[in-house]
């Protein structure tokens, strides 16, 4: 057999033992309080009675027996909760509102010893006892009560006993032992009944996530958990679950995006390999050419795919890591330019370009050196296409009065108007459907990724002016935020 | 030269066995990790091609296993994966060289090459001799015959490694892996020029030119 379903939620099953934990607890409480107040009574009677046992004493030492007689019987009818039993020697009754112990058992007085008699084989001495009598009430009614008391043997052998009736302390024991089950009953019944409305209420909260995370399954990324603002944690889940849902469907978008870049971009190049290869085969089938030649442009186009394919591939997983670089480490920036230099140097002056470096030491960014060598190569890279020759390229690697580190490269190249500069950054930075050439284009967009995803910028601003014949030139600055200092 | 390749992919691997069969070595195929390392504890083989991803036994636990059992033949790994981490975890693994596909043929075949040669050139040298050239690597100092050649740093580098390399075809995008150790494509012909530079200074005034240009490949120092 099934549970009924309610059992089986977590929440009651936690407001249940949260119930069975309060309950152990107040009984526990519960029993402190019984003793404590037995015990505390039970010292207060005593208290009492030494006291007027006291009282009653003194009246018999300083006055003799008669005295003490004339006091127990004032006592006794000006009413008060004191029992008094003022015996002989053999134990026969003086005064008092008791009857004989042990002797006067079943006698007619109102005196009935229950424990067989409290204090049967007295032999002197100070003795306590407690015992039950059986008395009437002032409408006649029989009662039982208890009384606690204390006997001794007076100077001329006479015994007086003095006792307090218990019945109060009883029946506010009892008063008190009600009212705490009382209150146990109404906690238990609270308790069950606030489980089930909070367990409904995290239920129904529940339910809201439930539902989203099944609509997310079932491939709606659009679904979102509803948020009230009320700033608790299952609240917090839900803002957590939308961020998470905001940024798997960012991704999705950019990964979407890229592979209609990736089509866009292919789609040319295949077009064109097509051709050529066409009209190889019809040359080849003519006998004019032996298709070598066409076979050689057709791999070489092939090729040129493939590194277009990659360009775009490292875009998208690095547009998908968003903020988090892969092999991100903390390294030496002036290091990377320095070994930049080294590389590009060669291939500027082969191309009559005067290349220098100007390279600041112990800059450290936190990043993918890998990454962030192919940004500054394709930057480096795309001055050197861009400057005539005769012209100058300068890589620099310092660090702003920001903190932030820069690498910048200026060319002397034709440049870019001011009016087009935040069009060029925005190419850089999106993979551009209105771009016609592959190449430069998709490397730039490379550039734009690999900043973003270290959290970096570009900027883009005039060159150093006309400098042999050509100018203003560019200069591109990849900034990126200095390591934290760990 | 004996090459294994472990590639589950038929067609490549017929590519890759013709191909390699062609450039005058002796080759055999597996079809997958499990039997390829039957087939490695079968033969004395001089380089192992192994793709990465396979079914039953993929590349990388047929590597650990046999670099387990002690067998300390070279490893290139072909892989479609070619993230600076999956280089390195194939480098782990025990890979020696790994090549991201597609992959032009003479890219293999260079790096198959290498990696033989890698293994005959063990022990530590200290002087590295190819025809009238030689290199001192304590010293840091080159000779072509009794002229000595000032080269710079890198220049130095890399002609280490071509010389480490004599007689062999290496390609710019090994050169920039090995020299620079950088794992992308320039766009522009930066190697071209560095070679440029190098060959200078090496066969200028000399009658006979050792640093050859291979058409489709690379480079190549000739004794």
């Amino acid at each position: 057999m099934r549970l009924p379903s309610l059992f089986r939620r977590t929440p009651f099953r936690l407001t249940l033992l949260f119930l069975a934990l309060f309950a152990a607890a107040a009984s526990a409480i519960l029993a402190y309080v019984y003793v404590a107040s037995a015990t505390e009574a039970q010292a207060q009677a005593r208290k009492a009675v030494e006291q007027e046992h006291g009282t009653l004493s003194a009246i018999f030492r300083e006055r003799g027996p008669d005295a003490l007689n004339q006091a127990l019987i004032d006592r006794i009818l000006s009413g008060g909760n004191f029992l008094y039993l003022y015996m002989e020697r053999d134990s026969s009754r003086i005064t008092g509102t008791l009857g004989v112990f042990a002797r006067d058992e079943d006698g007619g007085d109102s005196a009935e010893v229950l424990n067989a008699s409290p204090i049967p084989n007295y032999t002197g001495g100070d003795v306590w006892s407690t015992f039950r009598f059986t008395d009437t009430d002032a409408d006649g009614r029989v009662v039982r009560k208890d009384v606690y008391g204390l006997q001794t043997t007076l100077s001329n052998g006479q015994m007086l006993f003095v006792g307090k009736d218990l019945g109060d302390t009883e029946a506010y024991l009892s008063r008190l032992t009600q009212a705490l089950w009382m209150a146990m009953g109404m906690v238990l019944l609270l308790g069950a009944g606030g489980g089930l409305l909070i367990s409904r209420n995290v239920e129904r909260a529940m339910g809201r996530l439930n539902t989203v995370v099944t609509a997310v399954q079932d491939g709606d990324l659009k679904a979102r958990v509803p948020v009230r603002n009320s700033g608790d944690e299952l609240d917090e889940l839900g803002v957590g679950l939308n961020r998470m849902l905001d940024r798997l469907q960012a991704s999705m978008a950019s990964i979407r995006h890229a592979g209609d870049a990736i089509a866009h971009d292919l789609r040319s190049p295949l077009t064109r390999m097509r051709a050529k290869l066409e009209v190889a085969l019809i040359d080849a089938e003519s006998g004019k050419v032996d298709g070598v030649d066409a076979l050689q442009v057709a791999l070489d186009e092939a090729d040129a795919l493939l590194k277009t394919f990659n360009t775009v591939l490292a875009i998208a997983r690095l547009q998908a890591a968003a903020g988090r670089v892969p092999d991100a480490e903390v390294f030496d920036a002036a290091d990377l330019a320095a070994d930049m230099a080294e590389l590009y140097e060669p291939a500027a002056e082969d191309k009559g370009l005067d290349f220098s470096a100007e390279i600041e030491t112990g800059l450290h960014v936190h990043g993918a050196r890998p990454f962030l060598a192919q940004a500054l190569a394709n930057v480096i890279d795309n001055a050197i296409k861009y400057t005539p020759t005769g012209g100058a390229v300068k890589l620099r690697a310092r660090r702003r009065s920001s903190g932030e580190i820069e690498y910048s490269v200026t060319d002397t190249g034709p440049g870019v108007p001011e009016e087009d500069r935040e069009r060029v950054i925005q190419r850089f930075v999106r993979l551009d459907n209105s771009r016609t050439e592959a190449g430069s284009g998709l490397g730039l967009s490379l550039v734009g990724a690999v900043m973003e995803a270290h959290m970096g910028r570009i900027q883009l601003d005039e060159g150093p002016g006309v400098y042999g014949g050509f100018g203003p030139g560019l200069r591109v600055a990849l900034i990126l935020p200095p390591a934290s200092a760990a | 030269m004996k090459i294994l390749v472990v590639e589950d992919d038929a067609e490549a691997a017929q590519a890759m066995v013709r191909g390699l069969t062609e450039a005058g070595h002796v080759v055999s195929h597996a079809i997958d990790g499990a039997y390829g390392l039957l087939e490695a504890q079968k033969g004395d083989w001089d380089v192992y091609v192994v793709d990465r991803m396979m079914p039953r036994l993929d590349g990388i636990g047929m590597v650990e296993t046999l670099r387990k059992n002690g067998d300390q033949t070279p490893v290139l790994f072909l892989s479609a994966m070619g993230e600076v981490e999956d280089r390195i975890t194939g480098l782990k693994a025990g890979g020696d060289d790994y090549l991201v596909k597609p992959y032009a043929f003479a890219e293999l075949i260079a790096r198959v090459e290498a990696l033989s040669r890698r293994r005959e050139t063990g022990g530590v040298q200290t002087v590295l001799k190819v025809g009238d050239l030689e290199m001192n690597l304590i010293a840091r100092t080159v000779h072509r015959g009794t002229t000595e050649i000032d080269l710079q740093p890198r220049e130095f580098q890399l002609l280490e490694f071509l010389m480490r390399h004599a007689g062999q075809s290496v390609t710019r995008t090994m050169l920039l892996e090995k020299v620079w150790e950088y794992h992308f494509d320039p766009q522009t012909n930066v190697i071209d020029v560095h070679i440029s530079r190098l060959r200078s200074k090496i066969d200028k005034g000399f009658d006979r030119a050792m640093l050859q240009t291979v058409r489709g490949a690379g480079y190549r120092l000739e004794a």
